[in-house]
């Protein structure tokens, strides 16, 4: 008890001291020696939790790899809602001195774009983001490109490269040619996954279609599971996802079903129904941001990484993909990252058969980036 | 072997003055011991934890600036939910009808806010709001004056469907409140004149002053109006009411649409404060059911939901940054927040009843 009696002193003592100095919001830890190459403050902004064994898990891969690299302790953020309350998370990192802070979700962009424009002296990055967004004419609060902060960068990559590999491991893995396809928002990030993949199914099962339904949530392994099983029991035989969780694969495996996951390699969640996944690798980014910041700069680009860099990568192979195909897909991403294939690449029609690139035209960056529609081959509605 | 006493809890006839006082001052102690318990069982800093905590809700000025502001909609909540609950109408759906606000601000917002200026648009919203709040509570206030419905059940069934409806908005293509020529499902801004901005250099808006001035009108209506003397009668016993001639199902309809408008003026701060906007992320704050536990512990007295919402939303923002100025993970805060409202609600018991420990010989016998 006496120890109690101690700490509760200490602790009313500490919050009088700490009380008295402040007011000193922008809390520059004056202390710090001059910095030395790696000496760099570092926070990430998760929007769950790094054991949900996808989206955040595979940022704390990077994470990992960034704190080993350069030997630094970076502060975590975990379970931070993306809208407008995520503001005060960020103005309290800038105000205690951090230098670099990732955030991993769409929704933080206008938020951390307030506090950077407060903040000069810390860099912002944020994944998912794009620029345009933050502009009046995205429907944001900044006049137009120029008027952005300057130490707000974003990053994403090219996943519909990946996504395309994975389909032709669907489309060789379908015996009635009907893939399900459980998908979070109808956004064009998501879209172009959808497009990508089912571009992958037909290049080698022409006929095959790619039925998508929508559940409105990133993380949620209740409603991915419901979603999973409603296209199991309409008769598909593969199953992708456009999600956080592994719950779609429990269910293909449960009704004996191949499953492609997406962003981590978690074979042992479903290891029967496991073809591959399109998964990210954050770890060389962080590293060379971190690098940067700590070298006095703060790169301000929209990153767009693919699977050249290493941003974008494809999972190993469950059991039940053969020889053949794996070697057909190996060969495919060997031309992806020599640049002799695009996965956008025409001839390509519209879900309503009318046609969107000629043959032989590749898709412009910016087309996929705003991409509002389904090529055809995808059941259901680009519209959610 | 049976033990040789028992506990007994008895009611209080009458609660003690000095009681009233010291019942939630022990409580938060209380809760402060078992966190401090809990924190030394898992390895963490009570002393550093407890510090910051204070430090980041209270203490610093960013600090108290976001807890006033945080409190601005919790205290709008709570003054909601006590309206009803005064009168033992268990309106707990108070999230729903805030949704309403909100999207019924945002609506007024965009709908006039090009056409008018800031002096007429910020009311505006905030009333328009405050009317779909009302809107929302309606029926199940019909159904528990007219037939006697039990309004926790409809109340918090709407609230599924609010929350449904904030989504069908934003996520249908071409909707009113979404971002217009934006691939993103996300909420339109409101133009400038439906925004209020905030104070200096926080996240404070002024329609904080509003919703204390309002909570202390409220109190001053049920302590001193015959409204309010109406309201009394109908909580301490219906049957009396009916003997004085009180219309009850009058004053139900009454009471209960003015809670859910009180809701929904919570919602329509948010739209001309921090959002801006119709944003689904509204869905996952639980602001209507803090206001529950904010009125409970205060009692549903009016004046004292101002230091309680001031109260909770410390907590809340303390708790949340601990994660950052300190090792302690998020769960860790989360856990502290929930053990002190427990505790303080759980002291409840000791106000209302006496505790006397009985022989059980004696009651053998």
């Amino acid at each position: 008890m006496k120890k109690f009696w101690k700490l509760a002193a200490t602790a009313a003592a500490a919050s009088l001291i700490v009380a008295a100095c402040g007011g000193s919001d922008s809390a520059s830890d004056t202390t710090s020696a001059p910095a030395a190459k790696t000496d760099v403050k570092v926070a990430v902004v998760y929007i769950g939790v790094p054991t949900d064994k996808g989206w955040t898990y595979q940022h704390e891969q990077g994470i990992l790899q960034l704190e080993q690299e350069l030997g630094i302790e970076v502060k975590r953020v975990e379970n931070v809602k993306d809208d407008a309350t995520s503001e005060a998370t960020f103005e309290q990192l800038a105000a205690d001195g951090y230098q670099l802070i990732f955030a991993t979700s769409f929704g933080y962009g206008a938020p951390m774009a307030r506090v950077a424009a407060k903040h000069p002296e810390a860099c912002f990055q944020w994944a998912t983001g794009a620029k345009f967004l933050l502009t009046k004419a995205g429907g944001g609060e900044y006049a137009d490109f120029p008027a952005l902060p300057t130490n707000l960068g974003t990053y994403f990559g090219a996943a519909e490269e990946a996504r395309y590999l994975s389909g032709i491991a669907a489309g060789k893995a379908t015996k009635n040619g009907k893939i399900g396809y459980v998908a979070a928002f109808p956004i064009p990030e998501v879209l172009r996954g959808i497009n990508a993949f089912t571009l992958g199914v037909r290049s080698v099962n022409a006929e095959a279609t790619v039925q998508v339904t929508w559940t409105k949530t990133w993380f949620d392994p209740t409603i991915e599971k419901q979603a999973a099983e409603s296209l199991l029991d309409s008769g598909v035989d593969v199953l992708a996802q456009h999600q956080d969780t592994t719950a779609a694969g429990v269910a293909a495996q449960a009704k004996g079903a191949k499953w492609v996951g997406y962003n981590s390699d978690v074979k042992e969640a479903a290891p029967d129904a496991w073809l591959t996944a399109p998964t990210w690798n954050w770890g060389p980014f962080y590293i060379k941001t971190a690098k940067a910041v700590a070298a006095g700069n703060c790169p301000a680009d929209e990153a767009y990484g693919n699977m050249k860099d290493g941003m974008v990568t494809l999972a190993s192979f469950g059991k039940s993909v053969d020889a053949a195909t794996q070697s057909l897909i190996e060969e495919k991403k060997a031309a992806i990252i020599d640049g002799s294939f695009a996965p956008f690449t025409g001839a390509i029609n519209k879900q309503d058969g009318k046609a969107w690139l000629k043959a032989g035209e590749k898709a412009e960056l910016g087309a996929l980036l705003s991409m509002d529609f389904f090529v055809e081959g995808v059941v259901g509605s680009a519209k959610g | 072997m049976r033990a040789p006493f028992r506990i007994v809890f008895e009611q209080r006839s009458e609660t003690p003055k000095y009681l009233s006082a010291f019942v939630p001052l022990v409580s938060v102690l209380a809760a402060l011991l078992a966190g401090a318990i809990f924190l030394m069982a898992t390895g963490y800093s009570v002393g550093e934890t407890y510090s910051n905590m204070l430090q980041d809700g209270f203490l610093s000025s960013r600090g108290l600036t976001d807890t006033l502001g945080l409190s601005t909609v919790l205290i709008c909540m709570g003054i909601g939910a006590a309206f009803a609950f005064q009168m033992n109408l268990y309106n707990i759906g108070g999230e729903g009808q805030g949704y309403l606000g909100m999207i019924g601000g945002a609506w007024a917002g965009l709908a006039l806010g090009p056409h008018l200026p800031s002096v007429i648009m910020i009311p505006t919203v905030l009333l328009i709001g405050a009317a779909f709040g009302a809107v929302w509570i309606f029926v199940p206030a019909f159904v528990r004056a007219r037939l006697g419905t039990s309004e926790i059940v409809t109340t918090l069934l709407l609230t599924y469907i609010a929350a449904s409806l904030v989504n069908h908005f934003i996520y249908t293509p071409n909707s009113y409140f979404r971002a217009p020529d934006v691939t993103f499902p996300m909420g339109r801004t409101v133009p400038d004149s439906a925004k209020l901005t905030a104070l200096g250099d926080t996240r404070m808006y002024p329609t904080f002053f509003i919703v204390v001035a309002l909570a202390l009108f409220l109190f001053w209506i049920v302590k001193r109006t015959e409204f309010g003397y109406r309201i009394q009668v109908i909580a301490d016993s219906p049957r009396a009411a009916h003997y004085a001639g009180i219309n009850a199902r009058r004053t139900t309809m009454q009471v209960m649409l003015i809670s859910g408008a009180l809701a929904g003026l919570g919602g329509a701060t948010l739209i001309v404060g921090e959002f801006g906007k119709l944003d689904p992320g509204i869905t996952m704050l639980g602001y209507g059911y803090a206001g529950i536990v904010i009125a409970a512990l205060a009692r549903n007295n009016f004046a004292a939901i101002i230091v309680s919402g001031i109260l909770f939303s410390g907590l809340r923002v303390g708790g949340d940054k601990l994660q950052i100025t300190t090792s302690t993970p998020i769960h860790i805060g989360v856990m502290l927040q929930g053990a002190i409202l427990l505790f303080a609600l759980g002291g409840e018991a000791f106000r209302r009843y006496k505790i006397r420990t009985v022989r059980m010989q004696a009651v053998a016998q």
